[in-house]
């Protein structure tokens, strides 16, 4: 066979594996969508049409008209949103004291920054529920923000000092030679040029934050005051027998805005978290 | 570095009417206090405190404790838990393993597509990347749903399409463990790709031209060049993904509930159960430093693979 035919050959090979790839990536998504979209009489037709024969967005409605499925939602975003940005403010200084002075330890600190990742927010929940629950900080935002802040901060800090080494310094010294103070420098300098970084890493971390499940599941026991992570997997309980196909809506628009959002956004946030996770 | 010694003395000069603020800017500790301060109350305090308790009798229900190490005793003896740790083990290996070789497979395939400039290429990504991005909680029900054994479950009207009798899931003990590792494969694969996929970028492609030339397969450039130039990066993402999957808890959850019986009913989810379902605050602290001391193991493991140079 001549080179090119061979060529043309692993060509469809890599083709056929697309096909399959995409079929188990993207397939149970699919069926999620096509639940959502049946009519109850359709949920137990065993026939693996993905279209259903009569399409409905009642779901949709139903799963919205339910008093609580807005709150949570408008929790999750709260939440998501809120332990991002205020991540920044420890983030921020943080990642420019690891990028741009030189002391010692400075490797024990990005080590234990990492170690901090690594620890399951299970663990810290054990002693800290019964913290927070003796100052009133469960069952309320605040507590839970506090959080979602301190798990976003390390791999904040982590993506940000990466996206720091790559600018240079020669601006902000420019910048104090004029008679900036160096913190000075940082917000009018360094901050507004770091925004493709801080971009990513607030959107990568907000989205972490919307999937957060452990810090609400442990802390908030109120329904109101539940995100849509939770709120999600009570519906699960409440529905699955009686309306999976309400069930099936209720995850799609949970799932809807991460996957948006992230797809939009890929190529900055994947530039950011690589440059942490493989170069260090 | 020379241009920071030349600028700054200049920037010293020009400010040391503010001296004190000026000095204390330009100490690390400053800048990092908040951060520090932050971490110490929510990860270091507790992980410490997780320790001190796992040396008590404290519920959570009774303010009132006493120290003892009775608790290891009784979670060690724990007839439950040589059960939960196998599972835990099975879980995490088998999750990784699959992770690591799905992952390097989709790597290579979408960098050929990539090389070959092949159209799709793109789309096959944001695919692979939706699946990853999809919070644990609605994987794990998407998941409930596929395996599910009423009529709606996807893989058993596949089955039942086919002919073959329908498979028991998630109620069958000996498969709902594997059908929990092929949901969490399914969400954790993306990752592994990314990670393997940005190693494959910087193999020199003169490697594989000088093997051609010399007549290597396919199949043994793979082997002698491919695998060796990716050791580094397959070892930190088996370090990464182990301890991924071992705090996986929002998965396994709404897919199984750590069910039937306790044959999906990992570590993180058992120690769950132990404090907020059981109140036994004593034997989920024993049980969290587990947890803490294995991820431990772990991040030391992971800094050794790491550059030296961070």
């Amino acid at each position: 066979m001549t080179t090119l035919g061979r060529t043309r050959l692993a060509d469809v090979g890599t083709y056929v594996a697309f096909g399959v790839i995409c079929l188990f990536f993207a397939g149970p998504l699919l069926w999620l969508v096509s639940l959502s979209i049946r009519t109850s009489a359709e949920i137990y037709v065993s026939s693996i049409n993905l279209w259903p024969n009569n399409p409905t967005l009642e779901n949709y409605v139903a799963a919205l008209n339910n008093p609580l499925f807005p709150t949570y939602l408008w929790n999750g975003l709260k939440l998501a949103v809120g332990g991002a940005f205020g991540a920044i403010f420890f983030a921020a200084p943080a990642a420019y004291a690891l990028s741009r002075f030189r002391f010692r330890n400075k490797q024990l600190a990005m080590i234990g920054l990492l170690a901090v990742q690594m620890i399951s927010p299970l663990v810290i929940m054990v002693p800290l529920y019964r913290y927070m629950d003796r100052i009133g900080l469960t069952d309320s935002h605040v507590g839970a923000m506090m959080l979602y802040i301190a798990i976003a901060a390390p791999l904040f800090t982590w993506m940000l000092k990466g996206f720091l080494d790559g600018i240079p310094r020669s601006l902000e010294e420019a910048a104090m030679i004029d008679g900036c103070t160096r913190f000075g420098a940082f917000m009018r300098v360094v901050l507004p040029l770091s925004l493709p970084g801080l971009t990513s890493a607030f959107v990568l971390n907000a989205i972490l934050g919307w999937s957060q499940f452990i810090i609400p599941f442990i802390l908030i026991s109120k329904p109101n005051l539940l995100p849509i992570a939770v709120g999600i997997f009570n519906f699960q309980g409440t529905y699955s027998q009686t309306s999976t196909q309400t069930l099936a809506a209720a995850s799609v628009i949970s799932i809807v805005p991460a996957v948006v959002v992230f797809l939009v956004l890929q190529r900055f946030i994947i530039g950011a978290l690589m440059s942490g996770a493989v170069k260090g | 570095m020379s241009q920071d010694a030349v600028a700054r003395p200049a920037a010293r000069a020009a400010v040391s009417d503010t001296g004190v603020r000026w000095r204390l800017a330009e100490r690390p500790f400053v800048w990092l206090a908040p951060l520090a301060l932050l971490l110490v109350v929510t990860y270091v305090y507790p992980a410490i405190d997780v320790i001190r308790y796992s040396f008590t009798d404290a519920t959570l229900l009774n303010p009132q404790y006493a120290y003892t190490a009775d608790s290891y005793r009784s979670v060690a003896t724990n007839p439950d838990l040589p059960g939960i740790l196998w599972v835990t083990l099975l879980f995490v290996v088998a999750s990784v393993i699959l992770q690591l070789v799905l992952g390097l497979l989709v790597a290579m395939v979408l960098h050929r597509g990539v090389k070959r400039r092949l159209p799709g290429v793109a789309a096959v990504r944001i695919i692979i990347l939706s699946a990853w991005i999809v919070p644990g909680v609605a994987a794990g029900i998407v998941w409930q749903l596929m395996f599910n054994e009423a009529s709606y479950g996807f893989l058993n009207a596949m089955l039942r399409g086919a002919g073959i009798s329908p498979v028991a899931w998630l109620s069958d003990p000996d498969i709902a463990l594997w059908s929990a590792v092929i949901a969490n494969v399914w969400r954790g694969t993306a990752f592994s790709m990314l990670l393997l996929y940005a190693g494959l970028v910087v193999i020199p492609s003169s490697l594989y031209e000088a093997a051609s030339v010399d007549g290597a397969t396919p199949l043994k450039q793979f082997w002698y060049i491919t695998l060796p130039q990716l050791r580094p990066i397959l070892l930190i993402n088996t370090v990464l993904i182990s301890i991924f999957t071992l705090n996986t808890f929002d998965l396994i959850l709404p897919l199984t509930g750590g069910g039937p019986g306790r044959a999906t009913e990992v570590l993180a989810l058992y120690t769950y159960n132990a404090v907020f379902r059981n109140f036994d605050l004593s034997s989920g602290a024993v049980l969290a430093v587990l947890l803490l001391a294995i991820s431990v193991v772990f991040t030391l493991i992971y800094v050794r693979l790491l550059p030296r140079e961070l």
